[in-house]
């Protein structure tokens, strides 16, 4: 869920920039450690972003009727890590600003650690614990995908109720406002984005199975 | 394929013109957006980014109108959630009529046709190198470029995939279109690397050091244009400032 340009007061857009500097910093120094060490990455690493970008500009099928695109933070993060993510997650924020208009230069800070930092760590971790508890590999992916939307749009809700506290019942009342709100579109579009997900790491598994004989 | 956006920049009328020129004039605007007071403020960045985009840059009116209308979508719902108050335990109309929520309808619009100014009519790749003249390590630089030419490629294959599965009537339905989404998903990813893997044994064939050297024209900053984009925004700021 990209906050849109202009929304945020500066010192918000200011601050939500500075948090999320030292992880896309670092995401930073080891890319170009990697890319030190094998030039020819930098090919794969933009594919990587290319197809996250792609993927966030496919029309997703929603329940409420209206069509919403996937973040493809659960399924970067699976892929290539969330330190990575958090670079591409950046590049790829950029390009839906300044070619899709979604999101905005003053609030991509908000937005990287909304959908390049929080969404990836959360998908990642809830990845690696359903493995460590023997759940079964679809079950696991579907949980990081869906948790991991989730996890993004709760954080949004928390930045916009930050910066809009409700006259009356303060954070708690504007977060309850906010999450309500982008409730209707965004917990249909966690549960199919999970699905798609699934869909598409099964067919990856497979396809890998195949390769291998 | 082209994006919408990609295309007005590149065959708009400002296209030949230096990217410092019009970077100075949207982000001095979008800075004055998000910084003074909503209102008369952002209502003249309002006012300015649109004359120039519609008569300076030549963004035809239809299409600047289609831009503009993809934000508001985000900014009405926030809004929604402005224009009420949580009190006694229900939802009830802020005692503010809604003025907050305007107000913040009003900078968002005022920063996106800022953004979009910069959208319209600067290409990515202009942007990105001189964002490397300005710091931008150069690895990340390229990393960039080169997702940017990797888009187009992949958009091209989304749409090929995404055909073949309507021809079979594979997003007939939700569980259909969201199995059918999976899939290309599926499809898209090993493809990206395979273009990738190609991408780099050419390169290697050429001797490919880890630089991509590319044509970039050097555009002159004109001075006039520059002078009336920093004095119209010092005009915003001075008549913001003084009618609040």
């Amino acid at each position: 869920m990209h906050i849109m340009e202009g929304f945020l007061p500066a010192g918000h857009a200011l601050a939500w920039t500075v948090v999320s500097a030292p992880f896309v910093v670092a995401g930073a120094r080891r890319l170009k450690r990697m890319v030190a060490e094998r030039p020819e990455a930098r090919l794969t690493l933009a594919a990587a972003a290319g197809f996250t970008f792609v993927l966030s500009a496919l029309k997703l099928p929603s329940v409420t009727g209206s069509c919403s695109h996937p973040t493809g933070t659960g399924l970067g993060a699976i892929q290539f890590g969330p330190p990575v993510m958090a670079v591409l997650g950046t590049l790829v924020l950029l390009f839906q600003a300044l070619l899709l208009a979604h999101g905005g230069l003053t609030t991509l800070g908000a937005n990287v650690f909304s959908m390049a930092v929080a969404g990836p760590w959360v998908a990642w971790m809830i990845w690696r614990l359903a493995e460590r508890l023997g759940l079964p590999s679809a079950v696991g992916v579907f949980l990081a995908a869906s948790l991991g939307d989730l996890a993004t749009y709760g954080v949004t809700s928390v930045q916009l109720a930050l910066a809009f506290p409700d006259a009356a019942g303060g954070f708690t009342g504007a977060l309850v406002k906010f999450a309500g709100v982008f409730a209707l579109t965004q917990v249909p579009l966690a549960v199919a984005e999970g699905l798609v997900t699934v869909v598409a790491m099964n067919a990856l598994e497979e396809r890998r199975l195949r390769a291998g004989i | 394929m082209t994006l919408f956006i990609d295309r007005l920049a590149q065959a708009g009328r400002w296209r030949r013109r230096a990217t410092a020129d019009k970077v100075v004039l949207a982000l001095g605007l979008l800075l004055l957006a998000i910084s003074l007071p909503p209102w008369p403020g952002a209502a003249l960045v309002l006012a300015v980014a649109w004359g120039a985009a519609l008569f300076g840059a030549g963004v035809p009116p239809g299409d600047w109108l289609r831009l503009n209308a993809a934000p508001l979508g985000f900014a009405l719902t926030g809004a929604a959630a402005l224009a009420v108050e949580w009190s006694d335990g229900g939802v009830h109309l802020a005692a503010d009529h809604g003025v907050r929520a305007a107000l913040v309808v009003l900078r968002t619009a005022a920063g996106a046709s800022c953004l979009l100014l910069l959208a319209a009519t600067t290409p990515t790749p202009d942007l990105l190198r001189g964002s490397r003249r300005v710091g931008l390590p150069a690895e990340i630089a390229e990393v960039a470029l080169l997702t940017w030419r990797f888009l187009f490629l992949l958009l091209d294959a989304a749409a090929a995939i995404r055909a073949a599965q309507e021809a079979r009537l594979g997003w007939q339905g939700w569980r259909r279109s969201l199995r059918s989404l999976g899939l290309l998903v599926a499809m898209l990813l090993p493809r990206a690397m395979e273009r990738a893997r190609r991408l780099e044994i050419g390169l290697a064939a050429r001797g490919f050091n880890g630089s991509l050297p590319m044509l970039s024209p050097v555009r002159p900053v004109s001075p006039a244009f520059l002078v009336a984009a920093l004095g119209g925004e010092a005009m915003v700021a001075g008549v913001s400032l003084w009618l609040s």
